[in-house]
């Protein structure tokens, strides 16, 4: 199949499973609803359901989504970043560090906003981007990166900053409601607001990498050759960084820390269509929101008039799965 | 000059408007500041915690409320009402559907549920936990205002009030206030520290809290501490018989924690979780208990 085709079939895939997914996140829920009533709301305005189809079940689905493609967006960016498949924004301690800004943020109290961005999420960015800065200058030798400090590094500094996080929330407001959703994330408490930060910040991510995408494409293969390409090595890079470091942290400031997704998605379709970024990005963000999107409805389903955080979904089914990956990919 | 007489006229006439309406529609502030107006009795009511619930069907709201959390089993009735999940995970499509007129949230409800129920223009009514046992007759009096009910609030609080001056009657003449550790079922040694109500009781009870001195509500004790602090009597909280039995051995058969009084006298003792961690009318039970624990000589007349 040539690679146009292979495009084609997973982006049909993936828009089958999007509409799939909204129509039973619409549908599905502790209050019974069917096709009936979803069919009464909008196509003759039944008021009956609407705040339950609009306010929790369409903001959430879409929420779901948008954190799933910002995720996805973020983590194949790093692996491009980073030249390596097992980069991520959990591997690489960016959504720890972002986490640990927005519980700092919590806890000093500082709730100004503007415009739906409130000091959480500045706080969480500005976190997030020290972290993965402090993890881009220790893993770099003479230009390159090393593998095994690349995800040492990461993996010290995201614990160190889940540490701190976890003793701040220990310190602090005494809840483990708090604690689990910083640290495993939920969509239980979704609204429009998130969506507001989300949103945008997804949209002008998007952009920027598409538009960069060519220039990720030189980055991989070493930045001396794609200095001599014409790729403005140094710039590319800042700008990337801070892209891949905005959209984990609006996600991590919106839903709490949600792993795999970053990285899973983008290492699955790399392997379904290739390396090329200008494809690879997009597909990235719509699987990943579709995968994100079918995560939260497990996880608000699974159990009857209870919640599961969704950091339990994503890893029950991502890492099976993962390894599944990894052993086809050897043989 | 005659354009600020005007103005003036107007913002007189202004204030005294907001004076006249203010009279005809009662509000009230919950304990996170929202104003609430007070119309009539509320129907449908939605209860986010145990003691609420509690307290509710004491003020004989029974066929008013319509939802409860998974937690609240007391009085047997609430077990038959709609469960709406938990405190910190409730249902939100089921409480939308059930159409409350009221939802009462409490200290264990997250803040972020209670901006999301007020995000959803739900009418929810937020109270404080509070850190004294006389905490619970305000609570009771600010149910009874927001469900019409102050005659019933009146009436509840009144008995409970006497209730806990006689207790503290019987325990004027103490003078030894003996040390007490409180430990709450779980794995560590939990317990409750000079921010916490249940600190309040052991005073009240003529005792003196083990952690009393950590400025904090509740936290896991350290093994060394309650060594050197030596309490003379441990009470343990607990769900049931069973989990106290575990408990008072695990005290027991521990050779570093000979040395404490309490396990040496066998001064260990059982309280009902439910009693005594709900800010209800029923914490003065755990209360009498207490008293009874630490000062049994104080209350032989069978009073």
């Amino acid at each position: 199949m040539t690679p146009q085709k292979k495009r084609i079939r997973l982006l049909s895939i993936l828009l089958f499973l999007l509409v799939a997914g909204l129509y039973v996140s619409l549908v599905k829920g502790s209050v019974k609803t069917s096709f009936i009533d979803l069919w009464n709301f909008l196509a003759h305005n039944d008021q009956t359901h609407a705040q339950i189809f609009i306010h929790l079940r369409f903001s959430r689905a879409l929420l779901a989504f948008l954190v799933g493609a910002c995720l996805s967006l973020s983590g194949a960016i790093l692996q491009g970043y980073f030249q390596n498949p097992m980069a991520g924004p959990f591997v690489v301690g960016v959504s720890s560090g972002a986490s640990f800004g927005a519980v700092l943020a919590l806890i000093l109290g500082v709730n100004m906003s503007f415009w739906g961005f409130s000091m959480q999420n500045v706080f969480a960015f500005g976190s997030g981007l020290a972290i993965v800065s402090l993890v881009y200058i220790l893993s770099q030798r003479k230009g390159t990166f090393k593998v095994e400090t690349l995800l040492l590094t990461g993996i010290a500094a995201g614990a160190l900053a889940s540490s701190l996080t976890s003793f701040l929330i220990f310190f602090k407001s005494e809840s483990f409601e708090q604690a689990v959703f910083w640290l495993l994330g939920s969509f239980h408490l979704a609204d429009w607001n998130h969506f507001r930060v989300i949103f945008p910040t997804f949209i002008f991510c998007f952009f920027v990498s598409q538009w960069l995408a060519k220039d990720m494409n030189l980055l991989v293969m070493g930045d001396e050759i794609a200095q001599s390409l014409g790729c403005s090595v140094s710039r590319t890079r800042k700008i990337f960084l801070v892209v891949s470091t905005l959209l984990a942290s609006s996600s991590v400031s919106v839903s709490g820390i949600v792993g795999f997704v970053g990285l899973i998605i983008p290492h699955w379709v790399r392997l379904l269509i290739g390396p090329d970024h200008r494809y690879l990005f997009f597909s990235s963000s719509i699987m990943g929101g579709v995968f994100l999107m079918f995560c939260d409805l497990l996880a608000r389903t699974i159990l009857s008039g209870s919640e599961l955080p969704i950091g339990i979904i994503t890893a029950a089914v991502g890492a099976p799965f993962f390894i599944y990956l990894l052993n086809q990919r050897r043989r | 000059m005659l354009l600020n007489r005007t103005t003036l006229a107007l913002c007189f006439l202004f204030i005294l408007n907001l004076i006249t309406s203010s009279n005809q529609n009662l509000t009230i502030k919950d304990d996170l500041g929202h104003t609430h107006v007070l119309g009539n009795p509320p129907q449908r009511i939605i209860s986010l915690a145990p003691n609420v619930t509690e307290i509710l069907f004491a003020l004989g709201l029974e066929k008013k409320i319509i939802g409860v959390t998974r937690y609240c089993n007391y009085p047997e009735q609430a077990q038959t009402k709609n469960r709406i999940g938990g405190m910190v995970d409730p249902d939100l499509e089921k409480i939308i559907d059930l159409r409350p007129d009221l939802i009462i949230a409490f200290r264990g409800n997250p803040l972020r549920l209670v901006r999301r129920l007020k995000d959803l223009e739900l009418p929810v009514f937020v109270l404080e936990e509070g850190t004294t046992l006389e905490s619970v007759f305000v609570l009771i009096h600010r149910i009874g205002q927001i469900t019409r009910k102050e005659k019933a609030a009146e009436s509840l609080v009144a008995p409970l009030r006497e209730n806990l001056k006689r207790i503290e009657t019987s325990l004027k003449n103490v003078n030894n206030r003996p040390k007490v550790f409180i430990d709450l079922y779980g794995k560590g040694l939990w317990t409750c520290g000079k921010k916490s109500f249940m600190n309040d009781l052991v005073l009240k009870a003529k005792g003196v809290n083990a952690a009393g001195e950590i400025p904090r509500a509740w936290f896991s004790y350290n093994r060394e501490e309650l060594i050197h602090q030596n309490p003379e009597y441990i009470v343990v909280i607990s769900k049931s018989d069973s989990d106290f039995l575990e408990v008072k051995t695990w005290f027991t058969k521990e050779a570093h924690l000979e040395s404490i009084k309490a396990v040496q006298k066998g001064n260990i003792y059982f309280l009902n979780e439910d009693l005594i961690t709900r800010p209800g009318p029923r914490l003065f039970q755990a209360f009498d208990q207490l008293a009874r624990i630490l000062h049994p000589s104080f209350f032989k007349d069978g009073q």
